[in-house]
Formats: C-alpha cells, sequence, structure tokens
C-alpha cells in the first residue's frame, strides 16, 4: 500500500513538473512569438525610415515629422519626440511629436504650441537636456521628466496616465558635427518588457535621425545660399544695367562737346570770313583730325565693351562677298581721292558666303580704312579673294608703311599700335582698337583672319577667311547664329 | 545754291553751342530757323506747325524726342509740317527704329557727319516729295 501510494504520489509528482515545464514552455512560446511580432514591427519600421532617410534632402521640419510619426505607425509605440539643439534659444527646440489623435487631443490643451517650447540648458532635471548633456542613453518611467519644466510634474502625471505611458527612452542624436538634439520614445510597456532588440533599434533610429537631420540641414543651408546667390545675381544684373546706361549716357555726354568742337573747327577751317595763314590751317586741322580721332576712340570703346560682354548678335545670311565689297570701296573712295591712293577690286567668279552681312562691312571698313591710314599719296590698296571651296579668303593689301616682323603678332591686340613699323598716332588717326574689333568680329563668324608684311617699308596685307555658304554649312545654321547676352547692341559706326 | 528763303527749319537741341552752330549753318543757307533747346518748348513750337522740316535731338531736358513724337501721334500741329528728322548721337538701332515708327521720316548722327555732310542731308530730304 505505502509502495502503490509512493507510486501515485512520485506519478503526481512528476504529473506536475511535466504540466510544470509544459507551462514554461508555453509561457516561452509565447514570448518568443510575441518577439517575433515586435521584430516584424521593427523591421518594417526600420524600413519606412530608411524610406525617409533617402528623401531627406527637403525641408527639416517635414523630414523630423515623418520620423516621429513612424513610432505609433509601424512600432506601435505611444509617440515620439524629436528636440533639436537651438544655440540661439539657449537649449533644446522641440521641433516635431508624433500626430496621433490621442496626443493632438492633449496639445489642444497645452497653452504653448509645441514647436515653440524651448528647454533651456539651466533645466537639467529635463531628460532630453540630461541626454544630450551626457550623450548618452536614459531610461525613465516618469513622462513629466520629459515635459517638465514646461508643464508641471502633476500635469505631466496626468498625461501619462492617459496615455498610458510606462516607459520612455531617449536617445542623443549625434552627425558628423556632433550632438544635434534628443529623440525620445514612449511605450506602453515597462521597461523590463522592452527586448533588447528594440532598444538596439531605438538607438538605430537615433543614428539614423541624425543622419537625416544633417541632409535637411545641408539642404535648408543650400536653398538658402541659392537664395543669396539668385539676389546677389538679381544685384549684379542691375549693376549691369546701370554700368550699359552709364556708358551709354556717358558716351553721348562725350560726343556732344566733341562734335561742337568738331564742327566748329570745320567751319572754322573751310568757311572762314578772313584768309587764314598757312600756320592757322595746319592748327586747326589738326584739332580736327585729334577730335575726330577722340569720336572713333570712344566709338570703338563702346564697341569693345559690347562685343566683349557678349552683346553682338550674329545673324549669318547668304550673300555675295563680291558686292558687299563693291559698295564699300564706293564708301571710301571719296577718302581715297582726298589721299590720291588707287583702288583696285580682283574680279572674279564667287561662291556666296554665310556670315552676317552689316558684321563683314564693319570687318571691310576697318581694313580698308586701316590701308587708306598707312599708305601714301599714289599708294595702291587691292582686294582679291580665293576660295578652296569651304572658305572664300578675302585679301586687302597694300603698299604703304608695312609692318616689322616683331610688330605682326601684336597687331590684334587691343591698343596694339606698334612703333616701330607704323607711323605714330597722332597722323594715323587710329584708334589701336580696330584691328582687335575685326579679330573679334571674323571669328564670331567661325572665320580666321591673320596679317603678313615682307618688313616696314613694304606693304601689309590683311586676309581673313569666312564660310561658304555650302548646303552642309547652311544646314547648320543654328551654330553660326550668335545671340547677344541680354538686350542686343549695335556697333557704332567705322569712321575711316 | 539751292533757293532756301522762306523755308522754316526749327532746330531741337539741348547743347547750346550745337544749338547755335546748325542755326548759323542753316541760316547761312538761307533758311528761316528758329530754335527749342527743351522737350517742352520743342512740343509747343512743332505744334504751332509751319515748319518745312523740324531736326528734334533725342536726348532732351523735361521731355525727350521720343515722347515727343508720341505726344504728336495724340495731338498733331495745328498747321501741316515737313518731315520730322532725327538728330542724335545715340547710334542706337532700337532709339532710331522707335523714332521711325513713332514717324521720323530720316535720322542723322551729329558726331558721324561733318557740316557739309548735314546740308547735303537736310537738301536731299527737303527735296524729296511728301
Amino acid at each position: 500500500m505505502s509502495i502503490s501510494l509512493l507510486v501515485v504520489v512520485a506519478f503526481l509528482g512528476l504529473f506536475a513538473v511535466f504540466i510544470a515545464l509544459f507551462l514554461i514552455q508555453q509561457r516561452k512560446l509565447k514570448d518568443v512569438a510575441g518577439g517575433l511580432v515586435e521584430h516584424n514591427r521593427a523591421l518594417t519600421a526600420l524600413r519606412v525610415l530608411d524610406r525617409v532617410i533617402l528623401t531627406s534632402v527637403r525641408d527639416l521640419d517635414t523630414v523630423v515629422q515623418e520620423i516621429v510619426n513612424i513610432v505609433p505607425q509601424e512600432l506601435h509605440y505611444v509617440g515620439a519626440i524629436i528636440s533639436l539643439i537651438d544655440e540661439k534659444a539657449g537649449g533644446l527646440r522641440r521641433t516635431a511629436i508624433s500626430r496621433t489623435p490621442e496626443i493632438e487631443e492633449i496639445l489642444k490643451k497645452v497653452p504653448t504650441p509645441f514647436n515653440q517650447q524651448v528647454i533651456p540648458w539651466s533645466a537639467t532635471e529635463n531628460i532630453m537636456v540630461a541626454a544630450v548633456k551626457q550623450n548618452t542613453s536614459l531610461v525613465t518611467y516618469h513622462l513629466s521628466d520629459l515635459s517638465y519644466p514646461a508643464l508641471s510634474r502633476e500635469v505631466g502625471d496626468s498625461i501619462q496616465k492617459r496615455l498610458n505611458v510606462k516607459a520612455n527612452v531617449v536617445y542623443p542624436i549625434s552627425g558628423s558635427s556632433g550632438i544635434l538634439g534628443a529623440i525620445f520614445f514612449s511605450t506602453s510597456k515597462t521597461e523590463k518588457e522592452i527586448f533588447p532588440f528594440e532598444r538596439e533599434i531605438m538607438q538605430g533610429f537615433a543614428q539614423e535621425v541624425g543622419i537625416a537631420i544633417e541632409n535637411a540641414i545641408l539642404y535648408r543651408e543650400l536653398q538658402k545660399k541659392t537664395g543669396e546667390l539668385a539676389n546677389a545675381n538679381e544685384k549684379l544684373k542691375q549693376l549691369d544695367k546701370l554700368k550699359d546706361d552709364f556708358v551709354s549716357v556717358a558716351s553721348h555726354e562725350l560726343r556732344t562737346p566733341m562734335t561742337a568742337i568738331r564742327s566748329y573747327s570745320w567751319m572754322a577751317l573751310n568757311k572762314p570770313d578772313i584768309k587764314l595763314s598757312e600756320k592757322m590751317k595746319k592748327y586747326l586741322s589738326r584739332v580736327l583730325i585729334s577730335t575726330e580721332r577722340l569720336i572713333n576712340l570712344v566709338n570703338d570703346m563702346l564697341n569693345v565693351s559690347r562685343i566683349e560682354a557678349g552683346r553682338i548678335e550674329i545673324r549669318p545670311q547668304i550673300f555675295d562677298i563680291g558686292v558687299l565689297v563693291d559698295d564699300v570701296m564706293a564708301e571710301v573712295t571719296p577718302k581715297a581721292n582726298e589721299k590720291m591712293v588707287q583702288l583696285e577690286v580682283g574680279k572674279v567668279q564667287l561662291p556666296k558666303i554665310f556670315a552676317d552681312p552689316d558684321k563683314v562691312h564693319q570687318v571691310l571698313l576697318n581694313l580698308i580704312g586701316n590701308s587708306l591710314k598707312f599708305t601714301p599719296t599714289d599708294g595702291l590698296i587691292k582686294v582679291n579673294f580665293f576660295s578652296d571651296g569651304k572658305v572664300i579668303e578675302i585679301k586687302v593689301s597694300d603698299n604703304g608703311v608695312g609692318i616689322s616682323k616683331e610688330d605682326l603678332s601684336r597687331l590684334f591686340q587691343k591698343f596694339g599700335r606698334l612703333d616701330n613699323s607704323y607711323v605714330a598716332a597722332a597722323t594715323s588717326g587710329g584708334t589701336g582698337l580696330g584691328l582687335y574689333i575685326s579679330k573679334s568680329l571674323v571669328e564670331l563668324m567661325h572665320g580666321t583672319i591673320k596679317a603678313s608684311s615682307e618688313g616696314v617699308g613694304k606693304g601689309a596685307t590683311f586676309t581673313f577667311s569666312l564660310p561658304i555658304a555650302t548646303p552642309e554649312i547652311v544646314a547648320q545654321s543654328e551654330k553660326y547664329t550668335k545671340r547677344p547676352v541680354g538686350e542686343a547692341k549695335v556697333l557704332e559706326p567705322v569712321a575711316i | 545754291m539751292a533757293d532756301n528763303s522762306g523755308k522754316k527749319i526749327l532746330i531741337v537741341e539741348d547743347d547750346q553751342f550745337l544749338r547755335d552752330f546748325y542755326q548759323e549753318l542753316l541760316t547761312a543757307e538761307g533758311f528761316t530757323v528758329d530754335t527749342a533747346a527743351d522737350g517742352e518748348i520743342a512740343l509747343q513750337k512743332i505744334r504751332l506747325g509751319g515748319w518745312n522740316l523740324v531736326l528734334l535731338d533725342i536726348m532732351l531736358p523735361k521731355k525727350d524726342g521720343l515722347h515727343i513724337l508720341q505726344d504728336l501721334k495724340v495731338q498733331g500741329p495745328a498747321q501741316p509740317i515737313g518731315p520730322i528728322v532725327v538728330l542724335t548721337n545715340l547710334g542706337h538701332d532700337s532709339v532710331i527704329n522707335q523714332a521711325f515708327t513713332l514717324g521720323a521720316s530720316g535720322y542723322l548722327i551729329k558726331s558721324a557727319l561733318n557740316p557739309d555732310q548735314v546740308l547735303t542731308e537736310i537738301n536731299s530730304i527737303l527735296s524729296k516729295p511728301l
């Protein structure tokens, strides 16, 4: 009997152990199952967070708000708050809070708008300030550790009750430049119920939030800089306009008195009411020549400034260069007759060219005008054409004073007038800018220009080339067209 | 020399020396010349009418040449007038084009012409039938 009782007791004991083991196993399974759900949530939360991070190059407030919203939506916590360091305000500025219906309800009752609340550095009791100052994660049961001193302890406690908060965890948010703020998580689990991996997730959140915030701050700064650049650009445009207006008015103002000097000295020289002495004629003609030079100089300087500012428009057309040369020859004939210089144009059948006729006219006047300046009485100026099927070369040659070897390279520079071969500026009447302008214009039309001379006293030849209007060239009309920067300006006339 | 007696020219020019100069130049050619030194006086004188030719500067005190042309479109001269020729130192296409659109018949760039050329231009404009 005693043995059978013993067996029964032993059996019952064994059974009890089995039951206990079973219950423990059940509990463990439940834990594991619960952990799996939370794992799953955490993974989803991280995926959503990644998406926010990837698109975080935008407005800071929006990014931060999206991050705190992930916490209740995906982790199923009560909510989260992000506060960022605001040095100017001297503390942590509350930047975003999860917008759940329960939290919205509470926010309505708080007098200060949420994002205007700043927790001063002196509020060391505040858990976010403490976490930032100590650069460590902290856990607390009391929600009032977060809301104090903005809200009283009592109000904090009642909110905690309403939201059913049982534990709060704070992590500092770090960026490459140091600590940026802190993120605060509230959950309805007790501290013990929080799985270790959940703490890891929270920490991961804090790290990724740091990246997102830095991106958003960079973006904000970029926006600010872009705005500043746009403003600076606008101001430069205004200044440029002012400068243009000034140059335009100043050149007009300069030309008015110069025109008066020119007109009166011309009158004194050509329509005098007394007989002029030879000396008087010489003096007056020098006044006249110098004034004309001044006027030309103002015109050429305006032209240079317009070319350099890109204000000159190139509108290519198909035209006969021979006809244009004849026109220019007719224009310079009176001056050539006055100097008793002979003009000659080579007659050949020419294909049409593709260039801007007004600009070619300007170049021809410059080059032929130059030859006229440097060719003495009884000299000869010839214009000849050569073609290789792709370009036409226009050769302007004279038998004038010529150019020394060392001066050839300086010819096309601004004020590149030459001391060695070309006669002094005063008698030539040149501005020192004509060849620079010619080169610029030819190059704008995809041509080339060069000068050659056998040496001083042996004449000079200026050759420029322009594209022939072949179907291939004309088809690329866009390439040969140049639109002006800003308002298009015309060139001032060339004086010869 | 063409007989210019009885032909009336109005010179609108703010620079005194240039105004005197053109007046002397044209008077010597036999024209009857009157002048205006600013835009408002110019508009009044043009509106009186009876000019064979008006030489109009663009940059003027009180009312610039383009505004004068605009105002004349609204209220023209009391008596018919001859061509209005813009006399300017502004070599800008846009200004010259605007002047043509507003009814100018020609333009002379002061600094680009010597006095003989100015006279040649004026005579050729006057000899053109209206």
